[in-house]
């Protein structure tokens, strides 16, 4: 790193947060997703103070600055693909406000999901979106991405829980968006915007969320199929049937097999299982929830309709849903992991035509993913040391992506465009729509100084 | 093409498997105590993974990194993708070594045992008033921590055994050596030999070690198969007390801290707390217990390499024990006692024992009372 530069940072951030050591830049290099790139230093804040003097300094001299939380995410977004300073912001982790009275709570962007979530559950609190990363991810990345996750169908995702955000931009200058108030139309709505933009608007220093009483009871149950059109026209109608299971999970066959390999669980190797969930505030109340929903797969089809009984029974489901894409990492040394997302009459089509592109690149894609809002998770695994692999992986991406949009669906339902749907962007927005956010892009950050080359804005 | 290295001879594919999902990031003590990516496992695994690509050298700019894990196991207990972490570092560290990048506290540990027969270069063994290479049922065999740097919980220890009626000896013990293959280094045969040496001359049918690490390396180490070979069972302290009846109580609040050798490493979770029960009524767990519990940043070398750090993992594990209003720490592992010790703040107002200790001390009351 240019030692002028150096020397700046660290007058900012102090001597300790600043780096540019290999064994920093190599860990930097890397998200969740296949991607890497080499940045020139690693900058750790404390304070929005601290990232807007950054962000002024970095501007100035035309330096890429790519914000980062726990380095998660699965596209690609935190890579800092031109190299520049990655901005670590896990040390900003204070939860600075609960208030109950105003059912929301003020977080930094470092906090933990899992963090919040113990704080708000002694006042029976939660924060619902319950991504599967929650344990390690940041609500800054969260917010960055719009983060799902299992709790969606009832719930929605992270967007439906910002009231509020203190943001600094590219040039340094710092805003608030957004109100403490329950709702709120006062002016653009700047907070949606900044929702999901991947660290390519601002830099979020300060969240207000939301918050949601959390229900006391819940009831599940498993059913499996035989067929994966019956699968999907069972989760289609559980969702018009009246009842709104506060989860409803798929996983298909490979991915049963991957966690049976790895557990002691020996689920039942059929070519869909599907997880549900519903919650209240009795087990009366709870139960008759999910008496609806198992009607409804048997009158699809169900080999079996099971209610776990135990505590222990549902722990070990979730925790075995929840660890489905890492137990599928097992099998081959490399994976990409999609979110395509479409409407909910099409989850059969996108079930089955997801079985088409596997047989016709012969490459496995495992199936797993939060049905209840149309949000698949198929899992291309494939070796990336073997060229004609990685070729076919990348048109079987292509093809899945083709598919979703066929269906009128969406490339990314959670995990963002970051670098991994970059490419395919015009697929699914129209010239003018993409010429509106590259505008919206330039009126920000015209330097294109932060979190540069995601989402397919530069031509 | 073979390897250059040991470690991706071995384990090429598990670092491959490693998914990046950073879902160790949550258990990593390192990382918890510096927030520091490339001290986590995830880190570590990508290092390895860019010298495996050729992408980097295994030199001494990796040693911050490869040199500072507690082996503590946590994020091998918690891998989605069974990545063995710990075994990996192992490995990594006696590929550098060979290459001629080490930790100086690692090398100089490394030399110390070539010329003094303990980690700490001490040449003036405690004998705690007993006859020592005796024969005897049992021997019970002590730990350089446990010699040198905690010597009062040892000689309470002790006087637990006497108070049980334990027919046991001391023996003219040495390092056990089984850390230096943990940091890049080899076990030292002349100690080894010592030792079984030592053992087999009391004719006891058992080793009761008071040092869980000594204990793993007694049971797993082929340079000790010795001991086995001959019917010798070796068990922790913690092992062999379970069965007892002490006739004591503390109305206090107690809780008990996993050291990372005797649970994650060997599985042994109830033995202790069978033990505690008896003893402690108001018997609490912490948050993170059993095969989830907080390293205490001593171990894999780190409280000598990286002193700061290992307290501040310390204290994370500390303020998990405060906020359940414990008034006592129980834990078996001297080094545990040692660190957790070192880094309690005046503030904080309860005491650290071995489980011997506190029971000695409970008896010892009740007998003068």
């Amino acid at each position: 790193m240019d030692e002028k530069l150096k020397q700046d940072l660290i007058g900012i951030v102090g001597d300790a947060n600043v780096t540019d050591s290999l064994i920093d830049m190599v860990s930097l290099s890397y998200d969740a997703s296949e991607h890497r790139g080499r940045p020139e230093a690693g900058v750790s804040v404390e304070s929005a103070e601290q990232v807007s003097k950054i962000m002024h300094l970095a501007n100035a001299r035309k330096i890429s600055v790519i914000p980062r939380g726990a380095g998660t995410g699965l596209s690609g977004m935190a890579i800092p693909v031109k190299g520049g300073i990655v901005l670590d912001l896990a040390r900003m982790n204070r939860i600075l406000n609960i208030s109950i009275e105003d059912r929301l709570a003020v977080v930094e962007p470092g906090v933990v999901y899992r963090d919040l979530e113990k704080a708000l559950l002694p006042h029976g609190f939660f924060f619902p979106p319950d991504p599967a990363s929650g344990k390690v991810s940041t609500l800054g990345g969260n917010v960055a991405t719009n983060a799902g996750g299992l709790k969606g169908a009832k719930y929605g995702t992270t967007r439906d829980y910002v009231l509020g955000l203190q943001v600094v931009l590219p040039d340094g200058r710092m805003m608030r968006t957004g109100s403490k108030a329950m709702k709120s139309v006062s002016g653009y709505d700047l907070t949606r915007l900044f929702v999901g933009s991947e660290g390519t608007l601002g830099v979020v220093t300060e969240i207000t969320l939301k918050i949601n009483p959390k229900p006391t009871a819940t009831s599940t149950a498993l059913a499996t199929f035989d067929d994966l059109v019956d699968a999907g026209n069972a989760i289609n109608q559980t969702m018009y049937s009246g009842i709104i299971p506060s989860a409803l999970e798929i996983l298909g066959r490979e991915t049963l097999a991957a966690i049976n390999q790895n557990t002691e669980l020996n689920l039942p190797e059929v070519d869909a299982m599907i997880l549900v969930e519903t919650d209240g505030y009795t087990r009366e109340e709870t139960d008759y929830q999910l008496q609806k929903v198992m009607d409804v797969f048997q009158r699809n089809h169900a080999r079996e309709v099971r209610q776990a009984e135990t505590e222990k029974d549902v722990e070990e489901l979730w925790k075995a849903r929840k660890s489905a894409y890492a137990v599928l990492a097992r099998i081959e040394p490399n994976f990409v992991l999609e979110d395509v997302t479409v409407p909910m009459s099409q989850i059969a089509s996108l079930l089955k035509g997801v079985q088409a592109i596997s047989l016709r690149h012969g490459l496995r894609i495992a199936t797993f993913g939060h049905a209840g809002d149309g949000n698949l998770h198929p899992q291309i695994l494939y070796n990336g040391y073997d060229p004609d692999q990685v070729r076919r992986m990348e048109a079987a991406s292509a093809d899945l992506f083709k598919l979703a949009i066929e269906l009128g669906g969406t490339l990314t339902g959670e995990h963002g465009i970051g670098l991994s749907k970059a490419p395919y962007m015009t697929l699914e927005h129209d010239p003018v729509a993409m010429d509106v956010m590259r505008s919206l892009k330039k009126m920000f950050d015209p330097n294109n100084i932060l979190n540069p080359g995601k989402m397919g804005l530069e031509i | 093409m073979p390897s250059r290295y040991e470690f991706e001879e071995k384990f090429r594919e598990q670092i491959l498997r490693c998914s990046r999902c950073g879902f160790c990031q949550a258990v990593c003590p390192v990382f918890g105590a510096t927030l520091r990516p490339a001290l986590n496992a995830r880190g570590k695994m990508l290092l390895l993974k860019e010298v495996m690509d050729g992408r980097i050298e295994l030199n001494d700019e990796l040693i911050e990194s490869l040199f500072q894990c507690t082996t503590c196991a946590n994020c091998y207990k918690n891998c989605p993708s069974g990545v063995n972490v710990p075994e990996i570092i192992r490995l990594a560290r006696k590929d550098m070594v060979k290459g001629g990048s080490c930790h100086p506290a690692f090398k100089g540990m490394n030399e110390v045992l070539d010329k003094s027969p303990n980690i700490y270069a001490e040449d003036d063994p405690e004998d705690f008033d007993r006859e020592k290479n005796q024969q005897a049922e049992n021997v019970y065999f002590v730990g350089c921590v446990g010699l040198y740097r905690e010597d009062e919980a040892t000689s309470a220890t002790l006087d637990l055994l006497d108070r049980l009626k334990v027919d046991y000896t001391l023996i003219d013990e040495v390092c056990c050596s089984g850390v230096l293959e943990d940091v890049g280094f080899s076990m030292k045969d002349h100690l080894v030999l010592k030792n079984i040496e030592g053992i087999l001359a009391t004719g006891a049918r058992r080793v009761i070690t008071g040092c869980p690490y000594c204990s793993r390396t007694f049971n797993k180490q082929p340079q000790y198969a010795a001991l086995k070979d001959k019917g010798i069972e070796v068990v922790h302290i913690a092992q062999f007390l379970q069965g007892f009846d002490f006739g004591v109580t503390t109305d206090k609040r107690v809780t008990y801290h996993d050291p990372c050798d005797l649970g994650r490493h060997c599985g042994i979770y109830e033995e202790p707390r069978i033990t505690i029960r008896k003893i402690a009524p108001d018997f609490v767990e912490m948050a993170d217990n059993r095969e989830n519990a907080l390293c205490c940043g001593a171990g894999g070398g780190v409280r000598g390499a990286y002193a700061k750090n290992s307290i501040a993992m310390a204290r994370r594990r500390l303020e998990q024990a405060e906020a359940i209003g414990a008034d006592i720490i129980l834990t078996e592992c001297n080094s545990c006692v040692h660190n957790l010790t070192n880094a309690k703040l005046r503030k904080q107002k309860f005491k650290i024992y071995n489980t011997t200790q506190f029971i000695n001390e409970l008896m010892e009351k009740a007998e003068s009372a």
